[in-house]
């Protein structure tokens, strides 16, 4: 990828581009750094639910043994959610949230480049369990005292804390990074309520990292003590407590699913508007739904705890319910973008579309799990797994490929293939629903989640076999989206600055951008100044905006 | 017609497999009403939403370039539409808030059982003293009266495990607390005899998919006469060692042997002195590949040794492993020379 330099003296010296991608502090670079590295891990673990799938296709075990099971599932979790879908729109965000505000890097360029490179050690520190003797296998949960040194002896489990604490110190030093930017660093006329609501999900999202990681961290630290040292935080036996390792976990952990679906939900709400040709409806109340969202995902933790018996179930049966409201308003607000609009059917468009309807089934199944003595049949089952699919895949990854479609032409110039995005599109989209659709009723029908097999007589066979055809079809989409990225790169289409007619500030400037971002910046008087740049000769729209004003930036350019 | 058969039949039959199982306790009855009050409201959010979502992407397609009218927001309409979760909420939360407590009710008479949990698999241990233990190839079977209340104790011998039958709509973990801490009860009332399979549900370990049990509920008198017959059954004595025979040691904790290579003398008969130190059940059999030498019985833990005599062998190498757990650490070579 060709990066053109308008910052003067920047031809002094040349160096290899290996060298200047590995000590790059570009937000733009560093971005892309993220976003690689995620989908590494994403084909990584997506490998390993297929070793999951296929060995649950029907009764019996066939390919594995329990133990490389229990390790498969581990990862496979552990590296998604931690390695994939939070870093990735990580990188989305570290790329776009300057050029949103009008900026020319993140605040801290330094500490920016330090809280990537601690990924790759963090995930590769997790996954080198695998080489010493077996990978961590307790979970990405990591209940006590399953994961206490007697239960799960060897290095898999030590490498997997400490695999975490890395990656966990590297996101609380880029949430600091992160909300500084977007505290100090925009252009003048961004105010709090013209930011794109893109970056409004960043900053909830941040400060929720801010205040939920240490949490775990602290945890993780308690628990390496508890193997290796003598401590005795979570082992019963010598008089720790088991839940409490599960409150601690989970007071990170439910902020987490907020974590990774707000950024999913700002991207949608990116997409939207463009591809409608319409401000996305009710602005503010979805500003505050967001802030409302972040505030109630403190307080709602041991909703996945109903069935341990020890936790106050109104309270929290009631907390979690009330979430909905936030998240209905903000499904309703993006209904009446869509109403009465001019839709066009791009592959970003696509994916916009398919995380509000799936995000929606996620929504709908996290309400009936709210419900305590629904959860005592349903926790634990293939329910969960449902519901938390539909929330992380087909909310928060869908979201991560309408981001990759939508940004491509800004972080290259080219624009992917859009009939091959297409084909990607259907075959995730149909893939996706026939793995885990069927998975909502095998957990009603009481199939547990984490079991290795399962009689040949308890009924459950044919929905695993689609589940599995399902995982198959998910992989193979993967084939036109790589085909696509390589091909694209190679000899895609040039399409211009500003492809899709987009509404805020990255569109601004030329693609790729320049170093340091912008060498000027239209006026910004509301949440979309691209918009009003393109329509500044229609003064019904815009009867705030002083045409002349526009003129006379224009004629200084 | 035939079209719209066509569409609602796999949309009928799809929303039946997301009906639960036909509920088998008082209390699940209870819970089924709930689960599908919530389904109704969720399935009519659904195909409000979705169906609007549908509609918007035929009826508002771009067919022209004209810019459509910028509409901002509406405070009335969202007030509206935050009022509609709203009120779906609160009935979420009342209903379920009724369910919770006539579910949780505790009744004066109950049967009580307790029920261990450990690594992997059950104990049930009954007020009279009878008790029974599963293993992998034998699961365990809890045998409750139908229409008399039952309690269960549930503790745990080591890490948390779930307490699962499909059939009851219910699940409780079954967690090692610490001293002092209350364990985990489940009650319920079996509506009608019959058999309802069950198993772990919380992850807790290598062979969590095999801690399956089943419920048998007995109509009462059956129930009693049954536990009667069972309490009075004695167990089988240990056998008596022969002398002068040679003799290899070995032990099993922590799911491994102690030792994964043992030598014999070939052509004379020897003792396998086994020690199963951990509370888990473990035996040790020998095999020529995959033809069956000597089956040692089973031996549950801690601390129980047993001496298995097994037949002379000719000269060579075989395999011992332990049924239970046909695992790499559970496996080892018998040369016999």
């Amino acid at each position: 990828m060709a990066t053109t330099t308008l910052a003067p003296g920047s031809k002094t010296y040349e160096r290899s581009w290996v060298l200047d991608w590995l000590t790059t502090v570009d937000h733009k670079k560093i971005g892309v750094l993220y976003i690689v590295n995620a989908f590494a891990f994403f084909f990584f673990a997506g490998l390993l639910a297929l070793v999951i799938r296929s060995e649950l296709a029907v009764p019996g075990l066939q390919f594995v043994d329990e133990s490389t099971f229990n390790q498969a599932f581990t990862m496979h979790g552990t590296l998604m959610i931690f390695l994939f879908v939070v870093p990735v729109f990580s990188g989305f965000a570290n790329y776009v949230v300057p050029l949103m505000l009008g900026a020319p890097d993140m605040a801290f360029p330094r500490i920016n480049a330090l809280s990537f490179w601690m990924l790759p050690l963090g995930g590769l520190l997790i996954v080198s369990g695998y080489l010493v003797g077996g990978a961590a296998a307790g979970g990405w949960t990591g209940y006590n005292p399953l994961t206490q040194e007697q239960f799960s002896p060897g290095d898999g489990t030590d490498l997997w804390i400490m695999g975490l604490a890395v990656v966990g110190t590297a996101s609380i030093l880029g949430s600091v990074n992160f909300l500084t930017t977007i505290f100090k660093m925009r252009a003048p006329g961004m105010t709090l309520f013209r930011m794109p609501i893109f970056v409004w999900t960043v900053l909830v999202t941040q400060a929720l990292i801010l205040l939920a990681t240490p949490v775990l961290t602290a945890g993780l630290i308690a628990l390496f003590i508890d193997r290796n040292y003598g401590g005795s935080f979570f082992d019963p036996s010598v008089g720790g407590d088991p839940i409490l390792w599960q409150h601690v976990f989970w007071f990170f952990g439910h902020p987490e699913v907020y974590i990774v679906i707000l950024p999913a939900l700002g991207v949608v709400s990116e997409i939207l508007p463009v591809f409608s040709r319409k401000p996305l409806f009710g602005y503010k109340a979805f500003v505050w739904a967001t802030i409302a969202i972040g505030l109630l995902s403190f307080s709602v933790w041991a909703h996945h705890m109903f069935t341990t018996g020890v936790v106050f179930l109104p309270f929290f049966t009631f907390m979690t319910a009330l979430i909905a409201i936030p998240t209905g308003v903000k499904m309703f607000n993006w209904l009446a973008t869509l109403w009465r609009g001019s839709l066009v059917f791009t592959t970003a468009m696509l994916f916009a579309l398919g995380v509000m309807s799936m995000f929606l089934i996620g929504g709908i199944s996290g309400v009936m799990l709210a419900a305590a003595p629904v959860d005592f049949h349903l926790q634990d089952t293939y329910f969960v797994v449902a519901h938390l699919h539909y929330v992380f895949f087909g909310g928060a990854a869908m979201g991560v490929f309408a981001s990759a479609y939508y940004w491509f032409p800004k972080m290259t110039g080219r624009r992917l293939n859009e009939a091959l995005g297409k084909v990607h599109f259907w075959m995730l989209f149909v893939g996706f629903n026939a793995t885990f659709f069927v998975q909502h009723s095998l957990g009603i029908q009481g199939m547990p989640r984490r079991i290795a097999d399962y009689s040949a007589d308890a009924g459950w066979t044919e929905m695993n076999l689609i589940s599995t055809a399902g995982a198959f079809l998910i992989a193979a989409s993967m084939v036109p989206f790589v085909v696509n990225v390589i091909t694209t790169l190679l000899n895609g289409e040039k399409v211009g600055d500003d492809p899709w007619e987009g509404n805020t500030l990255e569109w601004a400037t030329t693609s790729p951008p320049p170093t340091y971002n912008f060498d000027r910046l239209p006026p910004i008087r509301s949440e979309r100044p691209m918009f009003d740049l393109r329509h500044r000769d229609d003064p019904n729209l815009h009867p705030e905006l002083a045409h002349a004003e526009i003129a006379t930036i224009e004629a200084d350019s | 017609m035939i079209r719209l058969a066509a569409v609602c039949l796999p949309a009928l039959l799809l929303a039946g497999c997301l009906f639960p199982p036909e509920p088998m306790t008082t209390q699940a009855e209870e819970i089924r009403t709930l689960f599908l009050i919530i389904f109704g409201l969720g399935a009519l959010v659904f195909v409000g939403v979705e169906g609007f979502l549908i509609y918007a992407v035929f009826r508002y397609r771009r067919r022209d370039d004209r810019l459509p009218a910028q509409h901002h927001g509406n405070t009335k309409v969202e007030i509206v539409w935050t009022i509609i979760p709203t009120v779906i909420v609160l009935i979420l939360f009342v209903t379920s808030m009724f369910t919770l407590g006539s579910i949780s009710a505790r009744s004066d008479n109950p049967v009580v059982i307790e029920v261990e949990g450990f690594q992997w698999q059950w104990t049930f241990r009954y007020e009279n003293g009878y008790a029974v233990t599963g293993n992998f190839i034998e699961p365990p079977v809890l045998v409750v009266p139908a229409g008399d209340p039952v309690r269960l104790k549930l503790i745990s011998r080591d890490v948390i495990h779930s307490f699962f039958v499909p059939a009851f709509l219910i699940k409780v973990d079954v967690v090692p607390f610490g001293q002092g801490q209350a364990p985990n009860e489940l009650e319920f009332t079996v509506t009608a005899p019959g058999t309802y399979r069950g198993q772990c549900a919380e992850f807790c370990g290598l062979l969590h998919a095999s801690m399956t049990f089943t419920v048998q509920a007995l109509a009462p008198a059956d129930f009693d006469a049954w536990l009667a017959a069972a309490a009075s059954a004695t167990p089988t004595p240990a056998a008596s060692v022969p002398p002068d025979l040679h003799v290899v040691e070995l032990s099993a904790d922590n799911i491994a042997f102690s030792v994964h290579e043992l030598e014999v003398p070939a052509g004379e008969p020897f003792i396998v002195r086994f020690t199963n130190a951990e509370g888990v059940d473990h035996n040790v059999a020998i095999y020529d590949g995959t033809e069956i030498l000597f089956t040692g019985t089973k031996v549950t833990g801690p601390d129980v040794t047993v001496d298995y005599l097994v037949d002379a062998l000719d000269p060579g190498e075989y395999t011992f492993i332990c049924d239970f757990h046909p695992i790499q650490a559970m496996t080892g070579t018998l040369m016999v020379r």
